[in-house]
């Protein structure tokens, strides 16, 4: 850190610049009515359903009956069926198999007016009508009530995986029936109004036990557990019931989100004009550096950062990123007194700087760690099932099942990458800017840094 | 620079700082503390609707077609501008989808020309919201737990322990105080009470690190025979500049949200940020005028017990 050359200061602008342009309107190009996005930007938001409007609901089978993990498993399948066949898909499903709970939010469908959410949380949580029919959508062959369970497993030959399905008495002999008519035709699988396979009888099958092959290549693992799921979702013995729903209409939350991003710009504005009028170059350096830190927290929201996913951003989650704002310039606030301390000792202006950063460093650090910990029990305890943070904790959370809300889970993640910019910004980008602009001329005068003039 | 004694005025810190406590503590058993029913169960939904609608007509067709009591409370809309009406059920077991759609149809056809619509529903069964109350429970024990194994290694080589006993003390200090924002407020305790108090342990106790970190400072530069009480007016008075700018800042973003929040009455932001800006206040106040001032008087209280036995 000692030698920091006079360019330093346009190449660490010009890198904040380039990247807050690229964190906030992405790269996409259109051709024609296809657009492709490589780098997405702040449209590209997953805003959460207290923004945008949508459901969440819980189901849980009716009181007293414990559910296997199979059972709900197979009741999740069933969800995300209907969701699809709702033109529903993004979605988010969680099952608790200690709770027997499955959490369930959607979002309000683009641009429907009339959404009915109840009828459609409703229907959700119905239980499951499973036909077999001949062929694509002759008679009904057997029903649910027919099918005993069924099993993904690997293929005897070794060719991936296959289903295996077992019947009941009466179920056999029905099957039996048909597939000694159907052979060379195909007995279709329908869960509700939904096509879920439709395999070809290749003889009679007499023994109430059947397997579904999947073709020349056999299914793969996932996809015969998902289908064996879904067909034992048909034959679930019990209804879902709802638990908690609520629903929120999109026109409330935009007007909200609104409200809080014109906070966050007025509330970046003010903090930069104090920071400027009380530490003047340094005050100028830190604001530039907190433009770095708000960028470099909307990246993590968009997916900026390749193989970190994108993370759906609430209106907590906003407030986050604005109290991140003003918590952030508290490393400048201390480094800058500390410069300004050093200058009335006496010292030079570059060793002013230095000492400045390399003493306050374990204050700024301490001060973030505890910020830190407080996010990681944030996320921990209202993130969804099997997120990084609620796993790590989930010594600690398991009984409780997991959260009615993930509005809060926005807030701890919003502040523990405030945190790590923090760092980047705050301290690093900050410091060499300074060391940088007290090279020049102009610049080199103590009273800019705090110092008397 | 001037000097304020402000060791020598700590009568007036603690009796501010103590009065507060025994309102927030009478304000709780006279105003009642209320639980969100994301807590305790319940169901709550907000209906839009069109032109004038009649409120007790209103209620009476929530009543009748639910069969169970039900309040009636009317807010503006961020948006629109026009009225809307909440609805909160007395009964705390939750309502079915059906019951749901049954009301909103009953509605539907009583005040047919009123476009009357469910804009938002929130309905928490008990079990549920008894689970994620005790969850946040943990999770603020954990927090506190994970915040004093910090405060005790930090202060380890630092002050000895009275002074992780007075940061853990200035901490519920500040805790207390934010909560008290809830009660007076007549805010529910929900998840963003938890955000707040999470948010409060992780932010007041820096401020209280920096005073300390002062005062082990300035124990080597100073002279050996400064008395506790200069120590300590020194070591704030040095820090306070950086305690005031960076509550400032902190106060202005948060100041930032509680106003915009409140101007377009977005209650779960304002419910939040507010109880958080007096929070980050009990916090500044903490750090200043209560630690350092205490850690003065009980070091001042030993050497007098010592000198005297």
């Amino acid at each position: 850190m000692r030698k920091v050359g006079k360019p330093v200061v346009f190449v660490i602008v010009a890198i904040i610049i380039v990247f807050t342009t690229l964190a906030f309107f992405g790269i996409s190009t259109s051709y024609g009515d296809i657009t492709t996005t490589y780098i997405k930007g702040v449209d590209d938001i997953r805003w959460g359903i207290d923004i945008r409007g949508g459901v969440d609901v819980t189901f849980t089978p009716p009181e007293g009956y414990d559910a296997t993990p199979d059972e709900m498993a197979a009741a999740e399948s069933i969800i995300k069926v209907r969701l699809v066949s709702q033109n529903i898909t993004d979605y988010e499903t969680y099952v608790d198999e200690a709770k027997d709970r499955i959490i369930v939010r959607f979002p309000w469908k683009e641009g429907e007016t009339d959404f009915n959410p109840e009828q459609a949380v409703k229907e959700l949580g119905e239980t499951a009508l499973l036909t077999f029919r001949e062929n694509q959508s002759g008679p009904v062959v057997i029903e649910g009530k027919h099918v005993k369970s069924a099993s993904a497993e690997p293929s005897p030959d070794g060719r991936g995986s296959q289903v295996k399905l077992e019947l009941t008495g009466e179920g056999a002999e029905l099957f039996s029936d048909a597939t000694g008519r159907l052979i060379g035709q195909q007995i279709s699988i329908w869960m509700d109004d939904t096509m879920i396979s439709a395999p070809r009888v290749d003889s009679q099958i007499p023994g109430g036990v059947a397997y579904i092959t999947g073709g020349a290549q056999g299914f793969d693992v996932k996809e015969a557990k998902a289908l064996a799921d879904r067909i034992n979702g048909g034959a679930l013995p019990f209804k879902l019931e709802t638990e908690n729903f609520s629903t929120i209409s999109p026109t409330l939350g935009f007007g909200a989100r609104d409200a809080m991003v014109t906070a966050g710009v007025i509330a970046f504005i003010l903090v930069a004009i104090f920071i400027i009028i009380m530490y003047r170059m340094c005050g100028v350096v830190a604001s530039i550096a907190l433009v770095g830190q708000v960028a470099g927290m909307i990246a993590c929201l968009t997916g900026f950062f390749a193989p970190f996913p994108s993370f759906t951003l609430t209106l907590p989650g906003i407030a986050g990123i604005i109290l991140s704002i003003g918590m952030g310039v508290d490393a400048n606030v201390i480094t800058s007194e500390r410069i300004k301390e050093e200058l009335r000792n006496g010292k030079t202006l570059d060793g002013a700087i230095d000492s400045g950063f390399q003493r306050t460093f374990s204050a700024i650090f301490d001060g973030n760690i505890t910020m830190v910990i407080v996010a990681i029990i944030l996320m921990g305890a209202f993130g969804p099932p099997q997120s990084v943070f609620n796993s790590l904790l989930s010594p600690i959370f398991r009984w409780f099942g997991p959260s009615a809300t993930g509005a809060i889970y926005s807030f701890g993640f919003t502040l523990i990458v405030g945190v790590i910019f923090n760092f980047i910004m705050g301290v690093t980008a900050s410091r060499l800017m300074l060391k940088s602009v007290s090279k020049f001329k102009p610049f080199k005068k103590p009273w800019l840094f705090g110092g008397a003039k | 620079m001037k000097q304020v004694d402000i060791v020598g005025r700590r009568k007036i810190w603690f009796s501010i700082s103590s009065a507060l406590i025994v309102l927030i503590i009478v304000a709780s058993f006279v105003l009642g503390v209320k639980l969100d029913i994301q807590f305790s169960g319940g169901t709550i939904i907000t209906y839009t609707f069109t032109g004038q609608a009649d409120k007790a007509s209103f209620e009476k067709t929530v009543e009748d077609s639910l069969g169970q009591p039900v309040t009636l409370r009317e807010q503006y809309d961020v948006n629109t501008g026009l009225p809307n009406y909440i609805i909160t059920l007395t009964n705390k077991s939750g309502i079915t989808p059906d019951q749901q759609i049954a009301v909103n149809e009953a509605l539907q056809a009583q005040f047919p020309e009123n476009h009357v619509d469910a804009a938002s529903i929130s309905n928490v069964d008990p079990t549920i919201g008894r689970d994620f109350f005790l969850k946040s429970v943990v999770a603020v024990l954990a927090a506190s737990i994970l915040m004093i194994i910090y405060i005790a290694f930090r202060f380890r080589k630092m002050n000895g322990w009275s002074a992780g006993v007075i940061a853990v003390m200035a901490l519920l200090h500040d805790l207390i105080i934010a909560y008290g924002a809830f009660v007076i407020c007549g805010f529910p305790l929900n998840d963003s009470f938890i955000a707040v108090m999470l948010t409060i342990l992780g932010y007041s106790i820096n401020n209280t690190i920096i005073v300390y970190d002062r005062v082990r400072e300035n124990r080597r530069l100073l002279p050996a025979k400064t008395t506790y009480k200069d120590l300590v007016n020194v070591s704030v008075n040095q820090s306070m500049t950086r305690s005031i700018n960076t509550t400032v800042s902190t106060v202005i973003a948060v100041g930032c949200v509680c106003a915009m929040s409140l101007i377009y009455h977005v209650n779960s932001i304002l419910t939040f940020s507010l109880p958080l800006l007096v929070g980050m206040f009990a916090g500044f106040f903490s750090s200043i005028f209560i630690s350092g001032p205490l850690w003065a008087f009980w070091q001042e209280h030993k050497r007098v017990q010592k000198s005297s036995s």
